[in-house]
């Protein structure tokens, strides 16, 4: 896996988190990114990640009149979509463990070790 | 041209040049219109912002249009529904022309040649275009040249083919050719209403006009038929994307 697809993992991970929690619509989505401190990566990567996402059925999208006037493309999760965030979550979990044990210094198979700096 | 009033040039020239690399991919027309408004009302938010181009799409946009048009899947049907409609198009076209002549009658070479011609330029011209994503003008000027002289160089070329090598010739007749003719002109008004315009009309008047009053003076068969068909093969590029864009238009 090269780091950008991995980059695409964590960043599919990510959108599917959000729109659990409500239906949104792609700046919207790009500017969430932003608060939660994603700003080394240009904005319009999320377009082709979300055209794949709905090739794979993760998502789904509905044409929809926004107040402001134009019509706005509105993303939500799917039930499959869902499944594939708890397997994210799950595999971002065991990640991160592991990473944070070898930056901590710990011994390998042990949860928790060594001296924090 | 700015296609889209609210945002910077480079914004409309990058919406611009997206749709039109994803058309000459082959991909759905629906699934172009949905992309390109949706980075458009991205831009504009994103402008208001005080952010560029640049920021959004990163690297060089032929790169993000490259990934975008990865994801999407290619509409063949789409395609083979123009391929159709410009092979019957120019057909119709041609027999028009051909009806004040008397009987139709068309070799298997001028037949064959025919589809063959049309059905090749229409793959350059799409070829072309998706290659002149951020060419300068000039470098686009000489990459469709060649590409727009293709067709006449090719029907001159068939012009003389035909008469060098001799193929079976299809007779049409007198009941067989008030048939073809009459299923052209109802293709042909089919075609101008399905598409709401006039160019086809336009294109007809536009190639037996002149034609019939050059049939007046004492010019050679070979310069009216050059003449006639330049006009026909450009003619119908034009109505091609400007159809396109009056579809665009109407949202």
């Amino acid at each position: 896996m090269s780091t950008t697809q991995m980059l695409k993992g964590i960043l599919e991970g990510c959108l599917l988190a959000i729109m659990k929690e409500k239906e949104v619509y792609g700046y919207e989505l790009a500017e969430k990114l932003e608060d939660y401190g994603f700003d080394s990566f240009s904005e319009g990567t999320i377009y082709p990640l979300l055209l794949r996402m709905q090739k794979e059925k993760l998502i789904a999208s509905e044409l929809r009149k926004s107040t402001a006037g134009p019509k706005r493309k509105y993303y939500a999760i799917t039930e499959k979509g869902e499944e594939e965030l708890e397997a994210f979550k799950e595999r971002w979990q065991e990640l991160s463990k592991s990473v944070n044990q070898v930056l901590e210094g710990g011994k390998p198979g042990r949860p928790k070790g060594g001296e924090k700096k | 041209m700015m296609l889209f009033q609210d945002v910077s040039k480079k914004s409309n020239d990058f919406l611009g040049e997206l749709r039109v690399y994803l058309f000459s991919s082959g991909k759905n027309e629906k699934e172009i219109d949905e992309i390109v408004d949706e980075l458009h009302d991205h831009l504009r938010e994103a402008e208001r912002k005080g952010k560029s181009v640049e920021d959004i799409i990163g690297r060089t946009p032929k790169d993000y249009m490259k990934n975008v048009a990865e994801e999407m899947q290619p509409d063949r049907k789409q395609w083979i529904k123009y391929m159709f409609l410009i092979v019957v198009g120019s057909f119709a076209i041609d027999i028009i022309g051909k009806l004040k002549e008397g009987n139709l009658a068309y070799s298997v070479l001028q037949l064959s040649g025919h589809i063959g011609i049309a059905v090749l330029f229409v793959l350059l011209v799409l070829i072309g275009y998706k290659h002149l994503t951020g060419a300068s003008p000039k470098k686009q000027f000489f990459m469709l040249l060649p590409v727009a002289m293709m067709p006449i160089i090719a029907f001159v070329g068939l012009i003389f083919l035909d008469r060098a090598v001799q193929t079976p010739v299809i007779h049409f007749g007198t009941w067989g050719t008030w048939v073809v003719g009459g299923i052209s002109v109802l293709f042909l008004i089919a075609a101008s209403v399905w598409a709401k315009t006039w160019v086809l009309i336009i294109i007809i008047a536009l190639l037996n006009l002149p034609d019939y009053l050059l049939s007046k003076t004492n010019l050679s068969l070979e310069y009216r038929s050059l003449a006639s068909t330049a006009v026909l093969m450009i003619g119908l590029v034009l109505f091609m994307w400007l159809s396109n864009k009056a579809d665009k238009q109407k949202e």
